[in-house]
């Protein structure tokens, strides 16, 4: 087959549509999360480990409810509590956010794995089904792909918009973002930015670990070691590519999710490229966009948030 | 019989090491704008911190309209109608102008027009503009500095403290200003002005309150009637440091020459136009002018760490435009830049490791350096200048501000300079160091150093300087000689009116 | 009324180093230990089974060694960007790419005799490393972009890098359908210095010693110290900041491409994605637990290295090998916790009655 005798109606086109919605949603979660910690000043490195507790208790608690909702709740709290580690070590202690954030990921990994030793073969399954619109699953084409997703996929979409409406349009997206960018201006003006960045590495870490339950729910549909495969990773590429807005964070995730979901659908295609060099994509992508961002934005303010990674404390003389 | 606005009675605030306020007190009346007056470390602005809620005072009331208060944080101060303008502003350089005014209070749901033109009908209604869409890293330091009072009048603010606020202004901004605090004040609001220059406090202020070593030695002065000079003696007691008296300079060969120099700023506007001047061996020149009108772009492109767009540098008569900043000190420049820490010294590191900053290369023993002499060095260099350190190994920034300039110039002037280029070299500093500085340049005058100065300090060039040169908006306006100008002049000339 | 806050105390605690790393091991280990309580696992044996397999016998003592190099050469390579305030979190990617470096040599030289191969293929392992790490070094020298992102996402591109090479050209025919590399030549191995130890550990220690004692005490590593407390002050003083971070880039990732040729002439007989085996990430928290000083890093690294090594051996009890793991990250943050405490306390602060 010819690439330009492709037509989009294909099945093999409709299931790379649909894998990159499903990668994108997957990737765009842990990217919010991320944004939202990133935009209050903490860079949170532990992604990957926090996605990995999501998946391995989101599994649990699916099959032992028997309902995914349950395991993708339960699986955003895990994620969450694993981030408060971080947040009383880089904001109430202060100390380094790269390190702790790096020890999160290895202690996230390793507990994921320990506590999911006896369910690596575990035939049983908490899934979430597809959702199925009235009137739109009956387009013809847009039915079977883009209106195709779990309901994670809205769920995301949701958040998203919710993000961006709380960041740019109320006072506690003012303050976080205050928070972010010069810490000690947020303080004098009221906000307690110890609280404020707490409860945003928390959010932050409870949607990686949504994203890592929708993984071991819908994606994969179950739990094994390393169902995470450096995802994690790629969503905090995610927030930079996306300049740490949360709508082009979205863009970023449907192209990136894009990449992911070629990489295992290049044969149909008849594309003699390697999948492993389509895998590097997404990498390459990141390290090409920042240069270019920095190289434009030489004689501007950086878009990244001004106190990113800085450790706050209030000073007396 | 109404209460006062304000009343501080009897504060003291003690921190590591030094007593800030030993028993200050204040009493403000409601409508009047009240000057605290003192030198540099008198503790006016631990004072004023304690009022706006910054620092708990150790002992002492706060009254507030006659009701005792206790302020635990800024947001305590703010709640209670005290607000506080900083000299260091406090902004989110990426907000808008309108984004800064209502950080920490706004309301929950932002209608971001609906914000801005409450924003600008509060800055009209006290006679001053803004445009609440602007991002605040492009507005200049006066612009910025209004939105500072925006946010204290969004607040609501009835009393309203000024920390030096003419420092960052040209002259035609302080009247400008002038103008905002007669409104607000006529609507009954109070206003704190902290100063230390004389001047501006009996043109704006109504009261004052005089402060030396941390108490009140005059209260609820009253402008009007009140002689100069007794303030001035209030504010500098009885033994001050004279300042050193400039000799009748005799100079000689060119050092410096800057010749139709133009250098872009980091917005890619245009910070030195076209400009030239020289400086000779034996003389002080003076460069007077409000901050921000490029004097920053002209010594770093002299030092090397700007480059030019156009224009030639030279030192000695050699064309160092090319150079790196290494060539041009091995060329005889030593420069002072007007950040300390930031740029002339590196706070983290030991006192050592800064006094080597220009002379490790030399304290070389092959690729090594050579710890032993590098010591002996620094602590030559402590001693000659007098610099009082506690350890050795103490990082910088445990050093007073008046010590680090003592090391700083030390350093560089150590090296046997032909041409000394020195940015705002006292400021922030107390008698005692103001003093110690300015004779060290004028020693290096007296011994046929080239001196280029630049300062906010309109008294501190007229008192050194052999030529005073007005820098307005990137560009020489205007040159005088300090014995037969006036200040009128000099200002008029800051403000970019023709000569 | 009063809160808590952390303030600074008035005189650092002093011997900071060993004893974060100190109290950071006790944490892990206590931790460990209800951590295993609540799974049902044997706690004193399974800790008695990490010490004897890690540091019990002459024969576990050298195996530690060996491992400790790479963990070791990690840290240094880490510590040394470190002093310049940049996170080179690329020595996964390095040591990867370094021992492709050096098997590409391998197999150009595949004739040649064994000393003069083995150091032409490390040199090729440091030139890889440094070449891996030159890109992000220029991107931050010249446009001020983030070290952190771009040394991240090389470490992934290296792998795949890998596995490209592992599928394709340098597969190896003898593979019985398994995608391997090609097995590096078998004179390209280090020599045993002590039981099992290699040579590879006396390299080790020549490099971080030489470091050590160079940095401190070179003008070179005085410039350094500037530019990593006070960028402009290093620039006003002359120093080329990007010369700085370009130089510094580049030696740490020749750094970490060493560790990856030593692990493919030493440990490992053919190149594999698994050559890197996390000992790039391990080596940030080796050099963070070392306070990143050089001086510290060889110790923590045989500590470390026994940790993991230790790790390994309780399987076979039935213990999930991640508890290695998780120990390990409990000793960083049990050790990050000591160091802030080490400059800071806590204190009630008190609010003042009025009187």
């Amino acid at each position: 087959m010819m690439l330009a005798e492709i037509s989009i109606t294909e099945p093999a086109v409709i299931g790379l549509v649909v894998a990159s919605i499903q990668f994108a949603t997957l990737l765009y979660l842990a990217a919010l999360g991320e944004t939202i910690s990133e935009r209050a000043g903490v860079l949170n490195l532990g992604v990957e480990g926090m996605m990995a507790i999501g998946a391995v208790v989101g599994y649990i608690a699916g099959i032992s409810s028997g309902s995914p909702w349950v395991g993708l709740i339960v699986g955003s709290l895990a994620g969450a509590a694993l981030a408060g580690i971080h947040a009383v070590a880089a904001v109430g202690l202060g100390a380094d956010q790269v390190v702790s954030g790096l020890a999160l990921t290895i202690l996230g990994l390793g507990l994921a794995d320990f506590v999911g030793d006896e369910y690596t073969a575990d035939p049983r399954r908490a899934l979430f089904e597809n959702v199925d619109f009235p009137v739109l699953t009956d387009i013809r084409w847009l039915g079977d792909t883009v209106f195709n997703a779990s309901p994670v996929t809205y769920v995301a979409v949701a958040i998203g918009i919710g993000t961006w409406f709380v960041l740019n349009r109320t006072s506690v997206g003012l303050g976080l973002r205050a928070v972010g960018e010069s810490a000690s201006t947020a303080d004098a003006a009221g906000h307690s930015v110890t609280l404020v960045r707490m409860s945003a590495v928390m959010v932050g870490g409870a949607l990686a670990g949504m994203s890592g339950a929708y993984l071991s729910t819908y994606v994969v549909g179950a739990w094994s070691v390393g169902v995470t495969a450096g995802r994690g990773w790629i969503a905090v590429a995610l927030v930079i590519f996306g300049a740490w807005r949360p709508g082009r964070v979205a863009l970023g995730a449907l192209l990136f999710g894009f990449t992911l979901a070629l990489q295992l659908r290049l044969q149909p295609f008849g594309i003699e490229f390697s999948p492993i060099l389509v895998s590097m994509t997404p990498y390459l992508l990141t390290i090409i966009v920042l240069i270019v961002i920095s190289y434009r934005a030489r004689n501007q303010p950086s878009p990244s948030p001004a106190g990113l990674g800085k450790a706050y404390r209030r000073e007396e003389r | 019989m109404s209460h006062p606005a304000v009343e501080l009675d009897g504060i003291w605030k003690r921190f590591p090491g030094v007593i800030a306020n030993a028993g200050a007190s204040l009493t403000v009346r409601p409508g009047t704008v009240h000057a605290v007056l003192g030198e540099n470390g008198a503790g006016k602005t631990t004072l004023m911190n304690c009022l706006a809620g910054v620092y708990l005072p150790d002992e002492g009331a706060v009254r507030i309209d006659g009701e005792e208060m206790r302020f635990s944080s800024p947001s305590d101060a703010l709640a209670a109608g005290i607000g506080m303008v900083h000299q260091e502003f406090r902004l989110v350089p990426t907000f808008t102008v309108a984004e800064n005014v209502v950080l920490g209070a706004a309301p929950r749901v932002i209608d971001a027009a609906a914000i801005n033109r409450q924003v600008a009908e509060l800055a009209d209604r006290f006679g001053f503009e803004a445009d609440p869409t602007r991002p605040v890293w492009q507005l200049s330091m006066g612009e910025r500095q209004r939105v500072e009072i925006l946010k204290a009048l969004w607040r609501d603010a009835k009393v309203l403290i000024l920390d030096e606020p003419t420092a960052v202004l040209t002259p035609q901004e302080a009247v400008e200003l002038g103008k905002v605090l007669r409104r607000m004040v006529a609507e009954g609001r109070s206003v704190i002005f902290i100063s230390h220059k004389l001047d501006e406090v009996t043109s704006f202020c109504d009261e004052a309150t005089v402060l030396r070593g941390g108490a009140s030695v005059a209260t609820s002065v009253d402008i009007a009637t009140v002689d100069a000079g007794e303030l001035a003696k209030l504010m500098v007691g009885e033994s001050s440091a004279t300042p050193p008296s400039p000799r009748l300079a005799t100079p000689g060969d060119v050092m410096l020459s800057v010749d139709s120099l133009t250098v872009m700023d980091s917005r890619n506007l245009v910070a030195v136009d076209n400009l030239s001047l020289s400086v000779r061996s034996g003389e002080i020149v003076g460069i007077a002018g409000v901050a921000g009108n490029g004097q920053r772009s002209l010594t770093d492109t002299i030092a090397g760490l700007d480059v030019a767009t156009s224009g030639t540098v030279s030192i000695g008569g050699v064309d160092v435009t090319a150079d790196p900043p290494r060539r041009r000190v091995e060329r005889g420049l030593a420069y002072i830049p007007e950040d300390r820490l930031g740029v002339g010294l590196a706070p983290k590191l030991p006192i050592t490791h800064n006094a080597i900053l220009r002379s490790y290369r030399d304290l070389r023993n092959g690729p090594l350096l050579s710890w032993d002499r590098a010591k002996a060095f620094g602590r030559e260099l402590v001693e000659r200048f007098e610099v009082k350190v506690g350890r050795e190994d103490l990082p910088m920034a445990s050093l007073s501000g008046g010590n680090l300039q003592r090391l700083l110039l030390g350093r560089e002037l150590s090296r046997d300079p032909s041409i000394v280029v020195a940015s705002q070299p006292t400021r922030g500093l107390d008698v005692a160091g103001v003093a110690a500085i300015q004779n060290l340049l004028v020693a290096q005058r007296d011994a046929g150093t080239a001196v280029l100065m630049i300062s906010e300090d309109l008294d501190e060039i007229l008192a050194l300087a052999d030529r005073i040169v007005v820098m307005s908006e990137g560009r020489i306006v205007g040159e005088f000689d300090p014995r037969v100008v006036s200040r009128s002049e000099i200002g008029e000339a800051m403000m970019g009116a023709p000569t | 009324m009063s809160r808590l806050v952390l303030a600074r105390r008035e005189q650092v605690v002093r011997g900071g180093q060993p004893l974060a790393f100190f109290v950071g091991l006790v944490f892990a280990l206590v931790l460990g230990a209800v951590l295993l309580v609540i799974s049902g696992d044997p706690v004193i044996d399974t800790y008695q089974r990490m010490f004897e397999r890690s540091l019990g016998s002459a024969d576990v003592l050298s195996t530690t060694l060996n491992r400790a190099v790479p963990l070791a050469l990690a840290g240094l390579a880490v510590s040394i960007a470190a002093r310049m305030g940049l996170w080179n979190i690329g020595a996964e990617g390095q040591i990867l790419f370094g021992a492709t470096a050096a098997t590409l040599i391998g197999r150009i030289g595949a004739d040649w005799p064994g000393p003069i191969l083995i150091i032409a293929m490390l040199i090729a392992a440091m030139l890889g490393g440094a070449l891996w790490a030159l890109g992000p070094g220029l991107a931050r020298a010249e446009l001020g972009v983030s070290e952190i992102i771009t040394t991240l996402m090389l470490n992934e591109v290296a792998l795949r890098l890998i596995r490209y090479l592992q599928n394709g050209r340098w597969k190896d025919p003898e593979g019985f359908g398994f995608p391997n590399i090609e097995a590096r030549p078998d004179q390209a191995q280090l020599g045993a210095i002590w039981e099992r130890a290699h040579l590879g550990v006396i390299i080790a220690i020549a490099v971080i010693a030489a470091f050590a004692w160079f940095v401190n005490r070179s003008a070179w590593g005085y410039e350094l110290d500037i530019a990593g407390a006070s960028p402009k002050t290093a620039t006003y003083a002359g120093i080329s900041m990007r010369g700085k971070v370009l130089g510094v880039m580049v030696l740490s990732g020749a750094i970490a491409g060493l560790a990856g040729g030593i692990e493919l002439t030493g440990t490992a007989a053919r190149l594999s994605e698994n050559i890197s085996n996390g000992f790039g990430f391990a080596g940030i928290i080796v050099a963070a637990l070392a306070l990143m000083r050089p001086s510290g890093v060889a110790l923590v690294a045989v500590a470390f290295s026994a940790v993991q090594v230790g790790g390994l051996s309780i399987q076979t009890l039935g213990v999930s090998p991640a508890v290695s793991a998780i120990i390990q990250a409990l000793i960083l943050f049990g050790a990050i916790a000591a160091v802030v405490f080490s400059t800071y306390e806590l204190r009630r602060v008190e609010r003042k009655v009025a009187s």
